[in-house]
C-alpha cells in the first residue's frame, strides 16, 4: 500500500506534503489540510492557520488534556493540548485515528503549517520515501488496511 | 457522505496545486505577505491576517474549512521547521 505525497519548492525548500481531511467528534472538527511532512518533528501538530480556518475554538478545547512540555516549534515555543481521537483520511488510501497536537492560545499568531511528525508513521507502520531529484514521495506499508 | 468527503478534498488538492504551480506568479501580483485563499484554481480573497481571509469567505458562504488558505512567503525566505 503507498500513500503519494507531493512535492513542492515551498518557503525555501522541497517538501514533501500530504494532503487529508481530518476529523473529530468532541470538538468537532472537520476540514482538509496540507501538512508539511517533518522526520524531524516527533510529534503531529495542527498549525494555527489550519485551526483558524475550520473555526476551532480555544473555548472547544477546554476539555483536552494539556501537554506539560510545550514544543519548540518555528524558533519559539508553543502550547498544545492533545486531541486523541483524530481522524486522518488521506483520500482513497489510507484512514487512521491517532492523537495529534493542537496549539492553545498564547501563539494565535503563528503562520506555522500543519506537520505530519514521526507519530503518524510510528502509530500507522509507515515507511516514508522522498527523493528530491525525481521529487516524489510517498508513505507505503507492508500491511493492508481497509477502509 | 463518503463521496462528497472525497469530492470536497480533491477540490482541495485541485486548488493547493495551483498555489504552488504558480507561486511566482501571485509574489509578482502583489500577495506575498499576505494570506491567500484559493478556490477552482484562483485567488478569491486575501490579506495579512488570516481571520480577515476567514471572514470574507464567510461574508461569501463559503466554509474556510474546505478551501486552500496558504500564506505566500517572499523568495528566498526559508521556514525552519
Amino acid at each position: 500500500m503507498k500513500i503519494p505525497l507531493q512535492v513542492y519548492l515551498f518557503a525555501g525548500g522541497l517538501r514533501a506534503m500530504a494532503r487529508f481531511l481530518i476529523s473529530s467528534e468532541k470538538p468537532h472538527i472537520f476540514g482538509s489540510i496540507e501538512a508539511i511532512v517533518d522526520t524531524g518533528s516527533p510529534t503531529t501538530i495542527l498549525g494555527v492557520p489550519d485551526l483558524k480556518r475550520m473555526r476551532v475554538s480555544q473555548i472547544q478545547l477546554r476539555d483536552l488534556e494539556s501537554r506539560k512540555e510545550p514544543h519548540a516549534y518555528g524558533g519559539g515555543q508553543l502550547k498544545t493540548k492533545i486531541l486523541q481521537g483524530a481522524k486522518l483520511r488521506f483520500g482513497e488510501y489510507f484512514e487512521c485515528v491517532m492523537p495529534i497536537q493542537i496549539p492553545v492560545d498564547e501563539i494565535t499568531a503563528c503562520n506555522q503549517p500543519t506537520i505530519l511528525g514521526v507519530d503518524f508513521m510510528e502509530v500507522n507502520k509507515l515507511k516514508f520515501v522522498f527523493d528530491p531529484i525525481k521529487r516524489e514521495a510517498y508513505f507505503e506499508s507492508s500491511e493492508q488496511q481497509n477502509i | 457522505m463518503e463521496k462528497q468527503e472525497l469530492q470536497l478534498l480533491k477540490g482541495f488538492e485541485r486548488d493547493s496545486q495551483w498555489f504552488h504551480n504558480n507561486i511566482d506568479k501571485l509574489r509578482k501580483k502583489n500577495f506575498t505577505g499576505k494570506f491567500v485563499a484559493i478556490a477552482n484554481e484562483e485567488p478569491i480573497a486575501s490579506d495579512k491576517n488570516i481571520d480577515v481571509v476567514i471572514k470574507t469567505l464567510e461574508k461569501e458562504d463559503k466554509n474556510p474549512a474546505y478551501i486552500f488558505i496558504e500564506f505566500v512567503y517572499p523568495k528566498g525566505f526559508t521556514l525552519l521547521l
